[in-house]
């Protein structure tokens, strides 16, 4: 059966290679070069699918990526199964399994197909008008509407395919290996131009390069012929790349795109193994040359839906190309000449063409007269009013046209045939150049909307800019090359062109039958199933903007953005309304411009690479020594270093303790450390922290804090004098690169006269942090030449040494409030400083901590950590550290707002401790605070921001922010749980050592 | 995606910059003098103009210089880019 | 003692790319807007630092680079010693500069961690995860250019054709690193 479908031997189907194939579960056979769709048809399958709406047969319409019916769902494995894959698309290989998707159970017998005898009931805005009341209903439609409408499958398990991206930047970008593309491809790069060839389709050359006729000839040679020979010449070129199977998705401002290149969609399963199955293209061009071509429009009639109705351009690709017959008896409807072409190249196969039906009064042009010369039955000025054949189109009935066009008249004549190829034109595929923001304009004599405004670097040429003929091409786009490439000639300009001139036109957007409006179905969107009659009640219904009517009737709203229908759409809304087609404007075609995977747009960003991630010199060591880790920032820290199964808390409360009463030690590698050098650096300093740093000698630490302009705290950290102008910065693990930006800022922009440079060295150092009573005896032993008396080395001061030949900087400084050294190195030499610290430690059993004790172990003094106990609300005064806020500085930032009557308002959410009633009751971070229980609705005066269980105190401890709380100590406040409510206190948030006795223990 | 000309490294791709805001709003030299209304203004108050806007933007991952830009919001075009401490154009 | 650990251990070989970490080398980060700035630090390291924008300049034993208007990066040519991070020409530069305000010098060569790829495929590998156009920079030997790859802030100096250093910040360079193996594995 399917071999007498085939017509002959195509140089583009490998008839020696045959590959079988799954559909609906039944196996075929198709010739290595087919498409799904050419494949099917090949095998006498025309009914692909069910409409969106009444769930109709549905067949395959077209050749390329337009299709609105032959929508798959290719693969049954549920992590690589795809859906919305065009049929007219996907090319055909050993073992693929392709389903129609908007069918259930089945293609052949489809439950939604009820919905078609219900479709009088089924106008637009059905779903909007219907299932919007009761809102509480919406779940059990949805379920319903979920399943008859077939949107197809998601992949349930996470994709193995692998994807990739590239950068691409390029001279010139040609969009579209049609004969035009090729065109500007070639004289680009002959110009010495770094050119990019992209195609959608298998091959290049478009449809030209089947378009074998005697009435279409370059230079005396065929057209076919002629282009075969640009493209033998333009693959020798050496700066022109060109890109098969690579559809353009989006094309946005300054001339970037995004192109799926497609590498192994084709291949068998067994050949595409551990390949790139997909790369996104991310180009960006200095100039781009849109040869998009056009799009056959079909004709809007009653039933013109049925299986076996097709666009004619496409019944002579299958013909052409893939050798493939769409129907054993053909009839062609058409309001222009390009229907013939397809015809005669028919009827020269010796395929069977019953007539042309043709909405012109006449048309005299070389390619009507050969076809009347070969003796095709013509129809002038008739039009098809119906179509029969629910599952395949087996008969339509024909009518003479009025004159005005808007009824019939005379009798019905019938036509038997299985397959209506039809043309109602061409639409210039302008999507992309849409989709840049350039602006169109209507062209009334040809009813076509073209470029008209480009808003970047790019030309449009060829029959997306509106030129049909092989002349209009071949000139035009030599003339516009010219110009845009700044080029002095072409070698296009003196070619001898014949082609055969159209000498009529005559469209009708919505054609008439015998019966009124009401009683028919026109479709205009086929993957939505909108039809004329639904736009006619949009506008009954008062819908004026076309944006409007698109929603109200889903016109151009499926995958395929109504790429068929869509002027028909305009022309009746136009119609209709009575105003003119150009003033109407279009709807707006967004990316992509058929639809991507999600695995391409993502690429490589995946697992692993999803996010980055940074380690300190010492990651090593916390592996091998059994660390939790936590994020924080892009960081991974040592969270917690659990020991013989140890839960986090007990190896925190384990932590704790040891690090106050031997020693404890910290990877603080992450904190973020600024050098700062130059003359004005103190004074720099003193406009950027809240307190003043002058007077600060040599060798001295202070702790500083920074705001925002706006008064909130914004960073802290202790900075280091050096020397006279040579500062160490210390910022916070997650605040490192934004204070640094903030401060270049400043520096930049508003204080361009200090004298002050700012360098990172943040990843420059490995920072271990000793505390505890035995660290003083711990760094003795590690550097025993450094002399730790509190005369030499107070708390709060610096030392420049060094470990063997290996220098380091000590800062003698606490943030647990336990006597403790920061020990700074080169990086390269961290993890030996720390192994070497561990060492030392031994014998006072030195115990890692990670970052949870820290927080524990500061939060028992009362140490705010900013970003946990701040949220970019709270101001110093907030945060009962008043003592650091100079009064003596004229400015610094942020000072200004700390007495804006919002600052100084008394009932500001302020930072307090809280104590548990009982004890061993450890709040929830985050949990809110309440002063009176029975007050509905409850109010909440705020929230716990740190909440432990601190070993050393051996009771429950948390700070928190309290409106007002500053007043409010001793206040008994409560803590509403899910299951219980927990009393709690406010207390000094300084739970530990007040008097700071063990700095200098 | 922009292209922005850094005028210090060239044309580069816009994920190598930062944007910074409305431009020219400088920081008043003695905020103490201000009165609350008066720092508000400076503090919060942005035009954010659907057309022609002058904004700061920052070669962050790049030379990390500040510089100016006017781009029409409407379409994204940027119509000029200058150093900071240059004159806007006037007109 | 300490001892010197650089943060890439493994050298790594694809078909046209080749991958190593090259340490210790040493690395100034310098600072400065004054004629005196320029004319000081040429007297003392006896090379013009370059004043072009994304280019750089070499003598025998160092090659600086041009980071911004006024922000370099010199490199030593060679290895150094692992057992001493006193540098000399840190220390005459330091004194040069920073104690006599004409700018700053700082010791970054632990900031960045010198990752040497080279092959024909090294601009293939750094296109799949980087927006710069490397066009003219892939011609021209000495371009420098600082940019993102994989999102990661990088230094690259294209030290001869097919041949570049790149600098990474330390604690990024492991996620990089796995990640550059991870595009190299797919040529
Ligand atoms: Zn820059």
């Amino acid at each position: 059966m399917s071999n007498n479908l085939r017509v002959k031997s195509s140089e583009y189907i490998d008839e020696t290679t045959s590959v079988s194939f799954k559909f609906n579960g039944k196996t075929y056979h198709g010739y290595k070069g087919d498409t799904l769709a050419s494949a099917l048809l090949a095998n006498n399958v025309h009914l692909v699918g069910r409409s969106f709406k009444y769930h109709r047969p549905r067949g395959i319409m077209t050749s390329g990526s337009e299709e609105p019916n032959a929508i798959v769902q290719v693969g049954t494995d549920s992590a690589m199964t795809e859906p919305n894959v065009r049929a007219t698309e996907i090319e055909i290989y050993d073992g693929l399994e392709a389903t129609s998707q908007n069918c259930w159970p089945s293609v052949d017998f489809d439950i939604g197909g009820i919905n078609n005898l219900l479709s009088p009931f089924l106008p637009a805005g059905f779903y909007y008008k219907t299932f919007m009341w009761p809102a509480s209903f919406w779940e059990k439609y949805e379920y319903f509407i979920r399943h008859s409408a077939g949107l197809g499958k998601s992949p349930t398990k996470p994709d193995t395919d692998i994807y990739d991206h590239k950068h691409i930047h390029c001279d010139v970008l040609v969009i579209g290996a049609g004969i035009s593309g090729i065109i500007a491809a070639k004289t680009a790069a002959k110009n010495n131009l770094k050119t990019l060839l992209l195609e959608e389709k298998t091959q290049i050359g478009g449809s030209t390069i089947y378009q074998n006729s005697e009435n279409f000839k370059i230079d005396n040679k065929n057209s076919s012929e002629w282009l075969a020979n640009e493209i033998n010449e333009l693959k020798k070129l050496d700066n022109l790349e060109i890109k098969t199977r690579t559809s353009v998705a989006a094309y946005h401002g300054y001339n970037y795109l995004l192109a799926r290149e497609n590498l192994t969609d084709h291949l068998s399963p067994s050949e595409k193994k551990d390949k790139i199955r997909q790369r996104l293209l991310k180009i960006r061009a200095k100039k781009v040359i849109v040869a998009t071509g056009s799009l056959e429009r079909p004709l809007i009639f009653n039933n013109n839906d049925r299986p076996g109705i097709m666009l004619s351009s496409a019944v002579k690709k299958y013909a052409d190309h893939y050798g493939v017959i769409c129907g054993k008896k053909n009839v062609f409807f058409t309001n222009n000449d390009s229907a013939y072409e397809s015809a005669i190249s028919l009827h020269k196969k010796g395929i069977q063409v019953q007539a042309i039906i043709d909405i012109r009064e006449n048309s005299k042009s070389a390619i009507v007269n050969e076809a009347i010369n070969l003796g095709i039955k013509i129809y002038w000025s008739h039009t098809v009013v119906d179509t029969y054949g629910y599952k395949k189109l087996h008969k339509i009935s024909l009518m003479e046209l009025s004159n005005d066009g808007q009824s019939t008249i005379g009798s019905k004549i019938n036509i038997d045939c299985d397959c209506l190829g039809v043309s109602g034109g061409w639409t210039p595929a302008v999507h992309l150049f849409t989709q840049s923001g350039g602006k169109l304009k209507f062209r009334d004599e040809d009813e076509v909307f073209i470029p008209n405004i480009y808003p970047s670097k790019q030309i449009s040429i060829g029959s997306c800019n509106g030129d049909f003929t092989l002349n209009e091409i071949i000139k035009n786009s030599s003339n516009s090359l010219k110009e845009f490439l700044e080029i002095e000639n072409t070698e296009y300009e003196n070619l001898n062109i014949v082609n055969s001139i159209e000498t009529d036109k005559r469209n009708i957007w919505l054609l008439p039958s015998d019966k009124v409006i009401g009683k028919t179905k026109p479709f205009v969107d086929y993957q939505n199933d909108a039809t004329a009659k639904d736009i006619k009640l949009a506008l009954r219904e008062g819908f004026r903007s076309i944006e409007h009517v698109k929603r109200y009737t889903t016109t151009g709203m499926g995958t395929d953005q109504g790429k068929l229908g869509n002027m028909h759409a305009l022309g009746i809304i136009a119609d209709t309304a009575g105003v003119k087609m150009g003033e109407l404007g279009t709807t707006t075609f967004r990316p992509p411009y058929t639809p991507l995977t999600f695995g391409t747009i993502v690429g490589r960003n995946v697992g692993e690479y999803f996010d980055i991630f940074r380690r300190t010199p010492m990651n090593n060591w916390h592996v091998n020594n059994n660390a939790e880790f936590e994020n924080v920032g892009q960081w991974k820290r040592a969270w917690y270093y659990p020991i013989n199964n140890e839960t986090m808390d007990e190896a925190v409360q384990r932590e704790s303790l040891a690090a106050r009463t031997s020693a404890g030690i910290l990877d603080a590698s992450t904190l973020g450390k600024i050098d700062i050098q130059g003359s004005d650096a103190s004074e720099f300093l003193n406009r950027v922290y809240t307190n003043a740093w002058s007077k600060l000698g040599i060798g001295k630490c202070r702790y500083g804090l920074m705001l925002n302009e706006d008064g909130m705290v914004y960073d802290d950290g202790v900075t280091t004098r050096l020397s006279e102008n040579h500062y160490i910065m210390t910022t916070t693990t997650g605040g490192a690169a934004n204070v640094l930006g903030k401060l270049e800022d400043y520096l930049q922009t508003e204080w361009p006269e200090l004298d002050v440079y700012l360098t990172s060295v943040t990843d420059h150092f490995a920072t271990a942090s000793i505390c505890g009573p035995n660290s003083k005896k711990i760094l003795n032993k590690l550097i025993p030449e450094l002399d730790l008396s509190d005369e030499n080395f107070p708390h709060m001061s610096f030392k420049e040494t060094s470990i063997g030949k290996i220098k380091c900087r000590v800062m003698r400084i606490s943030f647990t409030g336990e006597h403790s050294y920061e020990i700074n190195v080169q990086a390269n030499y961290g993890e030996s400083l720390w192994e070497q610290c561990m060492e030392a430690g031994k014998e006072f059993n030195i115990t890692p901590y990670g970052t949870e004790t820290m927080h524990l172990l500061r939060a028992e003094k009362g140490f705010i950590i900013v970003g946990q106990d701040t949220d970019g609300t709270m101001t110093p005064i907030d945060l009962q550290m008043d003592w650091i806020v100079s009064k003596k500085k004229y400015d610094f930032i942020g000072k200004r707002s700390l007495y804006r009557s919002d600052t100084i308002r008394e009932d500001r959410k302020q930072l307090v401790g809280l104590i548990t009633e009982n004890p061993k009751e450890v709040l929830e971070e985050g949990a809110q605070i309440v002063l009176d229980l029975n007050k509905k609705p409850v109010e909440m005066l705020g929230h716990v921001t740190s909440s432990y269980y601190s070993p050393n105190l051996k009771k429950s401890i948390a700070l928190a922010v309290v409106r007002g709380g500053k007043k409010m100590m001793g206040q008994k406040l409560f803590i509403p749980m899910e299951d219980r409510t927990i009393n709690v206190t406010i207390v000094d948030p300084v739970f530990l050592d007040k008097e700071n006795q063990r700095l200098n223990a | 995606m922009f292209l922005i000309n850094c005028p210090f490294c060239g044309e580069r791709d816009q994920s190598e910059f930062k944007a910074g805001g409305e431009a020219h709003i400088e920081r008043p030299k003695q905020p103490t003098e201000l009165s609350d209304d008066q720092w508000a203004e400076y503090l919060f108050m942005r035009k954010n103009i659907k057309g022609v806007q002058f904004e700061r933007w920052n070669h962050a991952h790049g030379c990390r210089k500040w510089f100016n830009m006017v781009r029409d919001t409407s379409n994204d075009e940027i119509k000029l880019i200058y150093k900071m401490g240059e004159k806007p154009p006037t007109e | 003692m300490l001892n010197y650990k650089s943060s890439i251990i493994e050298d790594k070989k694809y078909s046209g790319l080749s991958i190593k970490e090259i340490s210790p080398i040493m690395k100034l980060n310098l600072r400065g807007k004054s004629r005196d700035f320029l004319s000081t630090i040429g007297k003392n390291i006896n090379m013009i630092l370059p004043i072009e924008a994304n280019t750089s300049s070499s003598s025998d034993k160092y090659t600086s680079m041009w980071l911004s208007p006024d922000e370099w990066m010199i490199i030593s040519n060679n290895i150094i010693d692992k057992e001493n991070n006193n540098y000399e020409i840190e220390e005459l530069l330091f004194n040069k500069i920073s104690k006599t305000n004409l700018g700053s010098v700082t010791d970054v060569s632990d900031q960045f961690v010198l990752i040497n790829l080279e092959g024909e495929s090294v601009f293939d590998i750094l296109s799949s995860g980087c927006a710069f156009n490397f066009n003219e920079f892939m011609q021209k030997k000495g371009a420098v250019t600082q940019t993102l790859l994989a999102q990661v802030d990088i230094i690259i100096h294209h030290k001869e054709i097919n041949n570049i250093n790149l600098f990474v910040r330390r604690s990024f360079s492991e996620h990089l690193m796995s990640w550059i193996n991870d595009a190299a594995s797919r040529l």
